[in-house]
């Protein structure tokens, strides 16, 4: 894992998840027009598409930093629990 | 000093260097061929991208995707949402392409045409204008702040945030008319959307050109990763002949290589100095290779100089290089451009013969159906029509499918405005006697008086009692 450069890191979580908002949006304006769903809103078409693109995006994120997460080797875990008490 | 405090430092130290910060990359600037071509290309594309905006056709913008209106103008057609499948064939088309291009001279997409390879040349051109060559360049940045530095770096970033800024505005410009925009932009009168997406995608710019260049083609883009199954044997890529140029050296230009022992490359790095990503390509094809062919203008330039032939480093495939016969046109190559052949000429075919109009055939779901006092049963229906041209229409109704209906419209002429949708609610009565089913399909077909090109034809059923015998 420490193989991977800080920046690929970060980019792994951003840019897949910036990707699909951008599909995800597309699919949504497409298919939704915004001003009939929130017509109770004082909101213009631009600004949903804006909110709505940026929603896809922070879902997309979160999934990719829990794949991350989980993805990490659970004797990882183990290891860095004993080095804590190896320093104590 | 126990075994597992040495352990941590060595893996501190591992980790210190696989997290060192990224050597900046400084491309000498080269001349040639390769960068004639690419120089054209980037000009080529960043007008395009900068005055296409400000095209008109008919009095509107050429090229308009009206995001707020739901309403894309290309060319004088006006495209809805309704059609989102030309998208999907345009974008088939575009990955044909790439599969197409990348078999026949690998990563030509990234090295002259890609956006990130586009900008970064922009980026880079400003930055020689300002900070000098490449030596300069390094010399500056080693040097300690000061009067000149400071001077130069704040000219260079304050070039590329305005650079960066018009190209947001001219990116929001394909959304939101431009001509209002710039003249909103310069009156502080901006939507809030628009002024959000403009500095979002200017500082994007900024970010991608400026500052992360190569990390982008290296981290971000899926395409350098899986080009090896689209490469063979036979596609050109860009290679270092490594039978003729090792064993490489320094020498003198009157001595005669072969006498010394040595090859043809005279290890002078040059080809290394303009890799816009730092690899030398003497160590074979590598994934960060964009095949932007710096390296081959650098090269075949000191190879003239040497009195050497020119191509130690050249477009070639793997099977020339060993010794093999190269075959351009493969079963591969013929079958990527017979596919995309098809499909473009369809997707042309398909919007040159697309019909601006169309026409929904709703039922009224409240009541199955109504006899009226005549005895007749009766449907209620609710037509939604779309002018997808920009001219006004008017049009003429016609249902078949059930003997002598009777049609009952609110309005006497159907008329639509260009680009607009109008509801019609209208109600159909037949004789229950002409029924032979409890659900008969009915043809509605929507035809405009005035133009002999425009018609729809939609199909939906009449609902009525079960007949008795």
């Amino acid at each position: 894992m420490n193989e991977i450069p800080v920046i690929q890191r970060v980019i792994a979580i951003l840019w897949p998840s910036f990707i699909t908002a951008g599909i995800a949006t597309i699919i949504f304006t497409t298919a939704f027009d915004p001003e009939i769903i929130f017509v109770d809103y004082d909101i213009s078409r631009l600004g949903v598409y804006t909110i709505s693109f940026f929603l896809f995006w922070l879902l997309g994120a979160v999934t990719a930093i829990s794949t991350c997460f989980f993805l990490k080797p659970c004797s990882v875990t183990n290891r860095s629990a004993n080095n804590d008490k190896e320093k104590v | 000093m126990s075994n597992s405090d040495n352990k941590l430092k060595v893996e501190d130290e591992v980790e210190q260097s696989l997290y060192a910060k990224r050597q900046k990359i400084y491309p000498r600037e080269v001349h040639g061929l390769f960068a004639w071509l690419r120089t054209s290309g980037v000009m080529a594309l960043l007008g395009f991208y900068y005055i296409t905006p400000w095209l008109q056709w008919d009095e509107r913008q050429m090229l308009l995707f009206d995001l707020p209106a739901r309403k894309f103008y290309i060319f004088g057609m006006v495209f809805w949402p309704q059609d989102f499948f030309y998208l999907t064939l345009i974008l088939i088309v575009a990955a044909l392409s790439l599969f197409f291009f990348t078999a026949l001279a690998g990563r030509l997409w990234c090295g002259y045409a890609c956006p990130q390879t586009v900008w970064t040349e922009a980026f880079l051109w400003i930055e020689r204008k300002i900070e000098g060559s490449r030596p300069q360049q390094m010399k500056l940045d080693k040097a300690p702040w000061g009067h000149r530095k400071l001077r130069l770096k704040v000219t260079k970033h304050f070039v590329w945030v305005i650079f960066s800024l018009f190209t947001g505005i001219t990116f929001v410009g394909y959304f939101s008319s431009i001509r209002e925009l710039t003249t909103s932009f310069f009156q502080f009168s901006m939507g809030p959307w628009e002024t959000f997406w403009i500095f979002f995608y200017g500082f994007a710019t900024y970010g991608n050109a400026g500052w992360l260049r190569e990390q982008v083609c290296m981290y971000m883009c899926p395409y350098a990763r899986f080009q090896s199954a689209m490469i063979d044997m036979d596609t050109l890529v860009i290679s270092y002949d490594e039978m003729r140029g090792n064993p490489r050296g320094a020498r003198k230009k009157s001595i005669d290589p072969k006498e010394a022992g040595l090859g043809d490359c005279i290890d002078c790095t040059i080809c290394v100095q303009v890799c816009p990503t730092g690899i030398d390509i003497r160590d074979g094809l590598q994934y960060e290779c964009i095949g932007c062919a710096a390296c081959i203008d650098a090269c075949d330039d000191v190879m003239d100089k040497m009195g050497y032939e020119k191509g130690l480093i050249k477009y070639t495939t793997e099977n020339t290089m060993m010794g093999k016969k190269t075959h351009l046109l493969r079963p591969r190559i013929i079958l990527y451009a017979c596919i995309l052949a098809a499909v473009t000429v369809g997707t042309f075919y398909s919007i040159y013969t697309r019909m601006p109009l169309a026409m929904d055939v709703i039922r009224d779901r409240n009541t199955l159906y109504r006899e009226t006092n005549d005895g007749l049963i009766e449907n209620v229906y609710m037509l939604k029509i779309m002018n997808m041209t920009n001219e006004p229409h008017s049009y003429s109704l016609s249902v078949t499918g059930i003997e002598n209906l009777n049609m009952l419209l609110d309005v006497v002429d159907i008329e639509v405005d260009g680009g607009e949708i109008i509801e019609l609610p209208l109600r159909i009565q037949v004789d229950p006697d002409t029924l032979e089913q409890r659900s008969t399909k009915l043809n509605f077909n929507l035809i405009a008086t005035d133009a002999d090109d425009l018609y729809v034809n939609e199909a939906a059923r009449l609902i009525g009692p079960v007949p008795l015998n």
